[in-house]
């Protein structure tokens, strides 16, 4: 199988990973041909997931996707690396049903449009306008500092270094002054 | 006097639902021509969480992926820390998880049939369940000090040996265990009240069944020998006998049938375990905290669940965070695309009955 994909696909980046797992990169152009060619082939028919990760400092997503043979004996992970900035790419939704919800689920936390998937609608988030919560420029303090507010009554929500500095520095002076109040009394005054 | 086109939610708050989500209903009289699975009402984001944690810092995370069964999160990180960094594990510690793991599984199909006996009415079985669930989860609290999130299998191994006596009293539970099972035959599984409520409900198509990715019981229901603890072997299950239960109809009792013969073959392994327990080592000399770094790299690892195939994605960058994890486990295919599949033309008092036979948590759909 090996070196019909890399004839085939001009492609040496093939890793054995495991006795039951391999991983192929190959460009965006050609991933939707190897996938029909190992399923066609090699009987890797599943689509078990579509994994994203955001290497945002390369300036691309790289995009996984991890499919069994029928037998769930093997699985292949495809990797295609797409631009983070003109984040599209084709949907897998019409040769695998279960695709159309990953593609849902990573085009909402990512901002991917898998063109020709038509049920990209929200799935767990409601009325986002903001970065896609799943891109490592998406912080999620910084989101929540600037957009809620600590319900009243909550008010010692405060920042764990903060209060502990706070704590250390009152029993200091409360050990200081009990200290000196000893002395006081021993001096007599 | 003719029937009108009505929308309803089944949950998110609904003794039928399985955990927070809704699924909403177009109905016609009773029968359901429309089914949408809605979530969001969690908001947890573990995966946007463990981005910027490291190693021991994530693991405490993980095991609140799922209520029912952490443990299968807490072995697929391990087992994913464990290929990126080549960590060993010994053997001792191997059987060890096994134990918790099938300790887990039984926990977790009690649980299960609390749930799926509640939905036709026969509430009994579900306090029964629940107090022999307890039974479980104080061996749990024993071993590593928590009844529910154990934080217990940590990359290397295991965090703590087992207590002395431990394994005597794993015996003697199985024991009851197996008188025990027998009267859940009576009270449920066989009980006329189920059966005629869960033949011929929820049937999946065995064609569709692994082209779509199901898993689990849904797949075993339909005839279909799937289980990862024999098709892609982890920990020692290649040294330990056991059979993958199956049925052909596809139903919620078949997937009901199947759910029951695991109790009994979950026994059967933690016997072998409690025989075969080595000695030896628990825990691999691992770096400091800060010294615990994940290369460049990624991988896929998995295990079976008391729901299915439970995997994880993990990437590495060379730094002490981890970059990337996601969970797949079988609730986002089982609760968007299978059920919202299943539940057209069916009743809406089934609706809690087929949910609960899927095995749907949505925790692991909001990652």
């Amino acid at each position: 199988m090996f070196d019909a994909i890399k004839n085939q696909f001009a492609t040496d980046d093939i890793l054995i990973k495991r006795a039951d797992l391999y991983k192929v990169n190959v460009t965006r152009q050609r991933v939707f041909e190897l996938i029909t060619f190992i399923g066609n082939n090699y009987n890797y028919k599943t689509l078990n997931a579509i994994t994203c990760t955001d290497w945002i400092e390369e300036g691309h997503f790289a995009l996984t996707y991890i499919i069994s043979t029928l037998d769930r004996k093997s699985t292949i992970m495809v990797q295609t690396m797409i631009n983070r900035e003109e984040a599209h790419i084709d949907s897998l939704s019409k040769e695998f049903i279960q695709a159309e919800i990953f593609e849902r689920d990573l085009a909402e936390m990512y901002g991917i449009n898998f063109i020709g998937n038509d049920n990209l609608k929200e799935l767990s988030l409601e009325n986002w306008i903001h970065t896609p919560p799943l891109r490592r420029e998406f912080d999620t303090l910084e989101f929540v500092n600037n957009n809620l507010t600590f319900r009243e009554g909550r008010e010692d929500n405060l920042d764990v270094k903060v209060e502990m500095k706070r704590i250390r520095a009152e029993k200091k002076a409360a050990k200081e002054a009990a200290k000196k109040l000893e002395e006081e009394v021993k001096d007599g005054k | 006097m003719e029937n009108k086109h009505i929308t309803i939610f089944h949950g998110p708050q609904h003794p039928g639902i399985t955990g927070n989500m809704s699924v909403e209903l177009d109905l016609i009289g009773e029968t359901i021509q429309k089914a949408t699975t809605h979530v969001g009402y969690l908001h947890r984001g573990f995966e946007k969480l463990i981005e910027r944690r490291t190693v021991i810092q994530a693991f405490t995370i993980v095991c609140r992926i799922c209520v029912p069964e952490p443990d299968p999160n807490e072995a697929n990180f391990a087992m994913a820390v464990e290929e990126l960094t080549g960590l060993e594990v010994s053997p001792r510690a191997q059987y060890i998880r096994v134990m918790v793991l099938e300790l887990s599984r039984l926990a977790a199909q009690f649980l299960w049939m609390a749930g799926q006996s509640g939905s036709v009415g026969l509430y009994a079985v579900g306090q029964w369940a629940i107090a022999d669930r307890d039974l479980i989860l104080d061996l749990f609290e024993e071993l590593t000090g928590a009844r529910v999130y154990h934080m217990y299998i940590y990359p290397g191994g295991v965090r703590r040996d087992l207590p002395e006596g431990f394994l005597q009293k794993v015996q003697k539970l199985l024991i009851y265990m197996k008188k025990r099972l027998l009267d859940y035959d009576d009270i449920f599984i066989n009980n006329a009240s189920f059966k005629n409520r869960a033949i011929g409900v929820g049937v999946v198509n065995k064609d569709e069944a692994i082209q779509n990715a199901y898993v689990g019981q849904v797949l075993r229901g339909c005839g279909i020998k799937a289980d990862v603890r024999k098709d892609a072997p982890y920990l020692v299950y290649n040294e330990l006998d056991f059979e993958v239960p199956t049925q052909e109809a596809g139903d919620v009792y078949a997937r009901a049938l199947v759910r029951r013969a695991e109790m009994d073959q979950s026994v059967h392994i933690l016997e072998q375990v409690i025989a075969k327990m080595p000695e030896g080592e628990i825990m691999n000399k691992l770096p400091t905290h800060r010294k615990f770094k994940l290369p460049r790299d990624d991988t896929w690892v998995k295990v079976e669940s008391a729901r299915g195939e439970f995997a994880y994605y993990m990437a590495g960058d060379g730094s002490e965070n981890i970059r990337r994890m996601q969970v797949r486990g079988p609730s986002l295919v089982h609760g968007f695309t299978l059920l919202e599949k299943l539940l057209v033309g069916q009743e809406l008092s089934d609706v809690a009955l087929i949910m609960n036979s899927l095995g749907i948590c949505p925790p692991e759909i909001e990652r």
